[in-house]
């Protein structure tokens, strides 16, 4: 079943890339959507059901830390599964991102084969995406 | 930690232009011809130690940054269109790099949002310590560092 993705990030150069990435990964991709921070992620998934969600951290308006936080807290949005894509960042912060409900963290610049993996692997512990 | 050095931002510039952009740059000593137009961005940082970083690139180097991320020739106008956010974006993920370089990842570290511009001549500032590269095309490109 083809994969739907939001891309969440504040740079439209970073979006086209991850969407490049997205295209180069082999995975079936359905309907790939776009916001510029957090709360324009949640009006975008208030609309469309996507099954998985692609979010940079430092954005203005709401961040992806919040974005985490205000998916988690929902009944229906904590079932869809948050990568971060975001530049190198601190142990502490990683352990905090999973905390909090994000399900993995990738470095910028990363490999299509990289995102791929981590897609895989998540969809593998039985995400629900349909 | 780490020395901040000129060869570490050098180190840190070159492996992020390649790793994101497939951009190859070597350091270089002559005094930089910028051209009619830069791209100046700016980053603050804070950790142990707080900062900002500034990168300054030849308008063709940015606009060869933008094409090359986003999979495209540097004619289609859309290169040039996303110059600015390309430039505003390599600069977010070289800061990310430098606090994790140079502060160690062990220690909470914080990016601000960057703030890029396209002006006639290079920003000036404080400077601690700076790393000067040319692009393959000779165009010159300048990572400036100014650490509290």
């Amino acid at each position: 079943m083809a994969l739907d993705m939001l891309v969440v990030d504040d740079s439209p150069v970073t979006r086209k890339m991850v969407r490049r990435a997205i295209g180069l990964c082999g995975l079936e991709i359905g309907q790939v959507l776009e916001a510029g921070d957090g709360a324009e992620a949640l009006s975008r998934m208030a609309e469309h059901r996507v099954d998985l969600v692609l979010a940079d951290i430092n954005m203005p308006v709401m961040n992806g830390m919040e974005l985490v936080e205000r998916m988690s807290a929902d009944a229906e949005l904590s079932k869809i599964p948050v990568i971060i894509v975001a530049t190198p960042i601190s142990e502490q912060r990683i352990e905090r991102l999973l905390d909090i409900g994000a399900r993995a963290y990738l470095a910028k610049p990363f490999r299509p084969e990289a995102l791929k993996d981590l897609v895989l692997e998540i969809l593998g512990r039985g995400e629900s995406h349909g | 930690m780490v020395e901040a050095t000129p060869e570490l931002l050098t180190e840190i510039l070159g492996s992020v232009l390649q790793d994101s952009a497939f951009m190859f740059v070597e350091p270089t000593d002559e005094p930089p011809e910028w051209g009619e137009r830069v791209f100046t961005a700016t980053l603050a940082f804070e950790s142990v130690k707080g900062g900002t970083l500034r990168l300054t690139m030849a308008w063709p180097v940015g606009v060869e940054l933008a094409a090359n991320m986003l999979g495209t020739d540097v004619s289609d106008p859309e290169a040039e269109e996303n110059g600015r956010a390309a430039v505003s974006e390599i600069l977010n993920v070289i800061g990310g790099a430098w606090v994790t370089r140079y502060f160690g990842t062990k220690v909470p570290s914080q990016l601000g949002l960057p703030q890029a511009l396209l002006a006639s001549k290079p920003a000036t500032g404080p400077c601690t310590c700076a790393a000067l590269v040319r692009s393959e095309t000779g165009d010159p490109v300048l990572l400036e560092l100014d650490m509290d």
